[in-house]
């Protein structure tokens, strides 16, 4: 019994108090930036070097749902216009507002509906599908439950049952086999219900958009309340990003 | 024996291998496997012409491989089974035969690999199923209680013992290997960093191995260490992830939350040197993108102090609690001869007294200057497993602190040739669960035109279902945790 309380002794104080402002290492690759510099002609070097077809040119823009977040572009752009920050904050509620152009300076989640504040605002319970994901995004949420992130302060938890569930959170590109597995799971959880997608995997196929192996007729035909981008995303980009969309301090 | 003889990402002509009939074939991997071989890898040259085979096999004691072809006739596709003879080929021959349509004649179990429902073409699979008075069955999955990848699991038991378990995975598939084929050089390194996110760096380090091998290619010894330290430092924070899990399996919490609070401080470790906390990004062809400097390796040594301090007290706590070791000991065990049998590798193998670590046997990178230790344990148990990788991150540490002292100078990244045409080779590496196998074949112009990916967790996870049998199913959780094995590696 001592030794378990020195172990409690060890522990400190090691979660992350304002989970709004941490400075993640310099190297950390979160929000891009575009530097509102002209490209000089027919230079398509970033567009070439993204190995999954997230940037368009005139003017030029990165998908952060199709982004893995790799360093490429940024040094392929012969002008270096294109700069990762650290900032984490990237999720959001539309498809749309994760295409970054020039005029980007911060991503954040709109407020949800007075309806869905009402029902998950204090107290939201998610089950989690892994439908193809590298066992990276399922790490990153994982964490999410450790002493450092605690997201159960916050009355966000994983729960095992979809019963016992407010929604969906979804990880993988959707693989075939995984489809009928989905549908169950959905189906499972009482309404009203949410989806949330975590990883460019989930939100666009990312690396695995080509692949004959993947199914994702699921997110055609079901509303997707929350984009949550990153390869894996950062377990803060998650935590931040449902705090923004259910308007939590 | 008739095989070409080649050593770990030691590029080769094709037209080196010895190509025979099916039954000197079968004779020839039967020779080797008689003297103690283990294999690792049986596929076709070339994704279009499957009737050329090659098996590789892994003699531990000599660092060497041997390959041996086998040619068939086109429209006749099978040889005699080996896996009555040598379990360990059991599931490459169903692997073989799922993905080539060859049919392994006399095999004991053809099983479904990442097809689930349906064996040798169309054939529906049936599940082996115990029958009898007050017998049952469990099912579980594929979607599982935590945050874990899907897998279907379904037990045969009599009360709360366990006759047999059989699991049914592929709900993971993406198909990875023809992905790579067709990808460009960038898309490449992405994708193998995304075959098993937990293993970032063992997979990525295999890739861009057989890449430079290819080409002929002889990476800088600083980027050599550097790709070694995270190597070690991804052990690190995954055995920290697996020890937490096996303490939260028994109800642990003080230790599963310890545990945890040190495997943040390892994958920021590696976040410090490569923008990710998994490693992504850090590995290209010719080297690595990022170096070290005073100020990444002041943090990093900041941070690994603390685990190394933490954890000595954190395991002295797990390791001495009585309700822990009754839950480890004699729990899940695989004995050496069966672990042999079935040919298990990496930590599990190690558990049951086998002497296997690519990093020692088959020594590639840094390894060869700057060797580890061998650290096996002989119970088989979960306790083997659990107490096998506290013992293994301390020899990680020691690495890592005796190389960020003496990193060698140099460049990071050179240049990269163009990849030989009609040649291939096999990139081994000790990733954290074991022996990563990746293998790659080319054409007349030097295209990839087979890529071969063996993850650790292919050969482990039969073992879990020996080690489950005669069980308490109540065992399970914690078994299934200190076997730690990928879903993703498995199915590609």
């Amino acid at each position: 019994m001592i030794d378990a309380i020195k172990l409690r002794i060890l522990q400190g104080d090691p979660i992350i108090h304002d989970v709004r402002n941490v400075s993640l290492p310099k190297l950390f690759r979160g929000l891009p930036t575009i530097e509102r510099v002209a490209c000089p002609d027919d230079c398509k070097k970033c567009v070439e070097a993204c190995p999954t077809n997230a940037i368009k040119l005139n003017p030029v823009s990165i998908d952060l749902g199709l982004c893995v977040f790799c360093p490429l572009c940024e040094e392929a752009c012969p002008e270096k216009i294109i700069h990762f920050t650290n900032d984490y904050h990237i999720a959001a509620e539309s498809r749309e507002k994760l295409i970054v152009t020039k005029e980007t300076k911060t991503i954040s989640a709109e407020k949800a509906s007075k309806e869905i504040k009402n029902y998950f605002g204090r107290s939201l319970k998610l089950r989690q599908i892994s439908a193809g994901g590298c066992n990276g995004c399922e790490l990153e949420l994982n964490a999410l439950s450790n002493v450092n992130f605690d997201m159960g302060r916050y009355g966000i938890e994983f729960v095992a049952s979809p019963r016992h569930a407010d929604g969906v959170v979804i990880t993988g590109p959707l693989t075939r086999n995984m489809t009928k597995a989905i549908e169950i799971c959905y189906e499972a959880v009482p309404k009203p219900k949410i989806i949330v997608l975590v990883g460019t995997c989930s939100i666009s196929g990312g690396i695995f958009q080509n692949s004959k192996e993947i199914q994702r007729n699921f997110l055609e035909e079901n509303k997707i309340d929350l984009f949550i981008p990153g390869c894996p995303p950062h377990p803060l980009t998650f935590i931040n990003g449902l705090l923004d969309w259910l308007d939590r301090k | 024996m008739i095989s070409l003889q080649v050593q770990n990402n030691q590029s080769f002509r094709l037209d080196e291998i010895p190509f025979l009939d099916k039954h000197k074939f079968t004779d020839s991997v039967a020779e080797g496997l008689t003297n103690g071989y283990r294999m690792i890898g049986l596929f076709p040259l070339h994704k279009n012409m499957p009737h050329k085979i090659i098996s590789a096999l892994v003699d531990s004691d000599a660092a060497s491989l041997h390959l041996i072809g086998g040619e068939f006739q086109k429209d006749k596709l099978e040889f005699e089974s080996l896996a009555n003879q040598f379990p360990q080929t059991n599931y490459f021959e169903c692997e073989l035969a799922e993905n080539y349509g060859f049919i392994p004649i006399n095999h004991p179990w053809i099983r479904p690999v990442r097809k689930q429902s349906t064996v040798l073409g169309n054939k529906p699979y049936q599940f082996y199923k115990l029958e009898g008075p007050e017998v049952h069955e469990v099912a579980v999955g594929p979607i599982h209680a935590g945050i874990i990848e899907p897998g279907h699991f379904r037990f045969q038991c009599h009360g709360e013992l366990v006759y047999h378990l059989e699991i049914n995975l592929g709900y993971q598939h993406r198909g990875i290997e023809s992905l790579i084929l067709d990808a460009s050089t960038n898309q490449r390194v992405i994708l193998s960093e995304s075959i098993a996110g937990d293993t970032v760096v063992g997979h990525t380090f295999a890739h861009c191995s057989t890449i430079e091998s290819l080409a002929g290619t002889q990476i800088s010894l600083r980027a050599q260490v550097i790709r070694s330290i995270v190597e070690e430092l991804e052990r690190i924070a995954m055995h920290l992830s697996g020890l937490g899990g096996v303490a939260n399996d028994i109800g642990l919490a003080i230790v599963a939350s310890s545990y945890g609070r040190l495997r943040t401080l390892a994958i920021n470790s590696l976040a410090e040197i490569s923008g990710s906390r998994f490693g992504r990004g850090l590995f290209v062809y010719g080297g690595v993108r990022y170096d070290f400097n005073d100020e990444n390796i002041r943090q990093i040594t900041n941070k690994l102090e603390v685990v190394k301090n933490d954890s000595a007290v954190i395991n002295n706590f797990l390791f001495s609690s009585t309700g822990a070791l009754t839950r480890f000991e004699h729990t899940g065990t695989v004995s050496k001869d069966f672990a042999q049998q079935i040919g298990l590798v990496g930590v599990v193998a190690r558990s049951s007294g086998i002497e296997s670590d690519t990093r020692i046997h088959f020594p590639y990178g840094a390894y060869r200057y700057f060797p580890v230790s061998l650290i096996t344990l002989p119970s088989g148990d979960v306790f083997a497993r659990a107490r096998l990788r506290a013992l293994e991150i301390d020899e990680s540490l020691r690495f890592i602190f005796e190389q960020l002292e003496n990193l060698p100078g140099g460049e990071i990244k050179i240049n990269v040739g163009s990849i030989a045409p009609c040649s291939g080779v096999i990139s081994i590496v000790e990733g954290w669960r074991g022996e990563i196998v990746h293998t790659a074949i080319t054409d007349e112009v030097g295209n990839i035109v087979q890529y071969k990916i063996k993850d650790p967790s292919f050969n482990n996870w039969y073992g879990m279902n020996l080690a489950l049998r005669e069980t308490a199913i109540s065992d399970f959780p914690v078994i299934n945790k200190s076997f730690d094995l990928s879903y993703a590696g498995h199915d590609l």
